[in-house]
C-alpha cells in the first residue's frame, strides 16, 4: 500500500507543478463583511418599515441623493470611477495567481515544494562570492529569468558556466533564463534595483 | 483548494458588478455615447448626463406590486446569509486537531492520532536533514484528506530539490508508514540563508533581514 504509492503518485504529477494560487482569503474577508454590513442594515431597515416604523435618516438621505444628483455630478463621477477601479482591481485579485515571491520546483512522490526567490538569489550570490575576480555583482531573481550584472576581471563564461550549474541544481519546475551581463566599471554594480 | 476557487468566483462577481455599475454611470455622465456616435437600445439605463443616479420613478416602480416586498426582503435575506457563510469560511481555521488513522483488521476500533504530535515528529525529523536550518510543519484541512503544510529554511548554500526528495523519503515516508496512511500529500515552502558577506562587495537589492529578503 505504501509502497506502491509514491510511482502511482509521481506517474500523475508532472502535470501538477503549476503555479501557486494564493487563496485571497484577506480580500474575501473584507469585501464579505462590508457587503455583509450593507445588506444587513438594509434589510433590517426595510423590515423595519414594513413593520411600521419610518424609514432611518441614513436610507432616506441615500435615496434623496440618488434621485437629485444627476449622472455628470463631480460626486457621482467620482463614485463611479471608484467603484469602476476597485472593481477592476477585485476581478484581477479573482484572475492573477499572486504569490509571485514563490517559484514552484519540480515534485518528487507526493511531495510538492517552492522556493522563494530570494532563496534562490542567495543560492546565486554564495556561489558566485567562491570565484575569483569579481568585483561587484548584482543579481535578480525574476519569475522566468534571473539577471546578473558581474564587473572585475572574471572570465565572464566561466561565471556563467557556474550559476547556470547552482541554478540546474536548484531544480525549478519552469526552467529560469539565466542572462549574465558584464559591465566594465564599478558603476553598475552601485545602481539600486 | 476549494475555498480558493469559491473566493476567486465570488471576488470576480463582486468586480464585475462594481465595475459594471461604474462604467455604467461614467458613460452616461460623461456623455461617452453621444460623443462616440453609439446609439444605445432602448432600455440601456443611464444614458443623458441629465438623468438622475436613481430616480423616485423607477425607485418606487414596483413598489405597489404585491411580489415587490417579499422579493426583496428574500433577495436580501440570501444575500446576508450567503456573505456570513463566505465570512466565515475565511475565518475557519485551516488546522486540525487530529488525524483519522486506519486499523485495518480491528472492528470496532476508531484511532485519531494528535495533529500536534503527527507535527512534531514531522519537524524533528525534516531539522535534522542535512542541510535544514529550521522546520515547521502543521496538519492542515483539504477536500478530501488532509495535507501537510512546511516551511523550512536551509544552511547557506543548501539544496531546494535534495531537502524535497529527503523528506519525501524521510519524515513523510516514515509517517505514512508508521500511521498506515494511504496519502497524505505534503505542501513546502523552502527558504535559503545567505551567507554573511566577508567583505561588502554584494550591493543587494532592497536588502531586508536574512532569509526573509525579497528580491524585486
Amino acid at each position: 500500500m505504501v509502497s506502491g504509492e509514491p510511482q502511482e503518485a509521481s506517474a500523475e504529477r508532472p502535470e501538477k507543478a503549476r503555479r501557486l494560487r494564493a487563496s485571497r482569503a484577506g480580500a474575501a474577508a473584507l469585501v464579505s463583511t462590508a457587503v455583509l454590513v450593507g445588506a444587513g442594515a438594509l434589510l433590517y431597515d426595510v423590515i423595519a418599515v414594513r413593520a411600521g416604523q419610518p424609514a432611518r435618516r441614513w436610507r432616506a438621505q441615500i435615496a434623496d441623493e440618488l434621485a437629485t444628483r444627476h449622472l455628470d455630478d463631480l460626486g457621482v463621477l467620482v463614485g463611479a470611477g471608484v467603484a469602476a477601479l476597485l472593481g477592476g482591481w477585485l476581478l484581477w485579485l479573482a484572475v492573477a495567481p499572486g504569490l509571485r515571491r514563490w517559484l514552484v520546483l519540480r515534485p518528487y512522490g507526493g511531495t510538492s515544494a517552492a522556493v522563494d526567490r530570494a532563496g534562490i538569489g542567495h543560492l546565486l550570490a554564495d556561489r558566485a562570492a567562491g570565484l575569483t575576480g569579481i568585483d561587484h555583482l548584482r543579481i535578480r531573481v525574476g519569475r522566468r529569468r534571473v539577471r546578473v550584472t558581474v564587473s572585475g576581471p572574471a572570465d565572464p563564461a566561466s561565471v556563467q558556466r557556474q550559476l547556470r550549474e547552482e541554478l540546474a541544481r536548484v531544480g525549478v519546475a519552469r526552467p529560469l533564463r539565466l542572462d549574465v551581463r558584464t559591465v566594465a566599471g564599478p558603476t553598475g554594480g552601485e545602481a539600486e534595483g | 483548494m476549494r475555498r480558493t476557487v469559491v473566493n476567486r468566483v465570488l471576488l470576480g462577481v463582486a468586480g464585475a458588478v462594481l465595475l459594471g455599475a461604474g462604467v455604467l454611470v461614467l458613460a452616461g455622465g460623461l456623455d461617452l455615447y453621444r460623443r462616440l456616435g453609439v446609439d444605445p437600445p432602448r432600455w440601456w439605463p443611464l444614458t443623458s448626463p441629465d438623468q438622475p443616479v436613481v430616480s423616485e420613478r423607477s425607485r418606487v416602480r414596483w413598489v405597489a406590486s404585491s411580489w415587490w416586498w417579499p422579493t426583496v426582503i428574500g433577495g436580501l435575506s440570501v444575500l446576508v446569509a450567503g456573505t456570513a457563510w463566505w465570512l466565515v469560511a475565511q475565518l475557519r481555521r485551516t488546522g486540525l486537531s487530529s488525524i483519522a488513522v486506519p486499523t485495518p483488521g480491528v472492528g470496532g476500533l476508531r484511532l485519531r492520532v494528535s495533529a500536534r504530535a503527527l507535527e512534531e515528529a514531522l519537524e524533528r525529523g525534516t531539522e535534522v536533514l542535512p542541510e535544514v536550518d529550521r522546520a515547521v510543519v502543521r496538519l492542515v484541512r483539504a477536500p478530501g484528506h488532509p495535507r501537510l503544510r512546511g516551511a523550512v529554511r536551509l544552511t547557506p548554500g543548501g539544496d531546494p530539490a535534495a531537502l524535497v526528495e529527503h523528506f519525501e523519503d524521510g519524515p513523510r515516508g516514515d509517517a505514512l508508514h508508521s500511521l498506515g496512511l494511504a496519502e497524505l500529500p505534503a505542501e513546502l515552502r523552502v527558504r535559503v540563508l545567505q551567507e554573511a558577506p566577508a567583505e561588502r562587495r554584494h550591493v543587494w537589492p532592497r536588502r531586508r533581514r536574512r532569509g526573509r529578503s525579497r528580491v524585486e
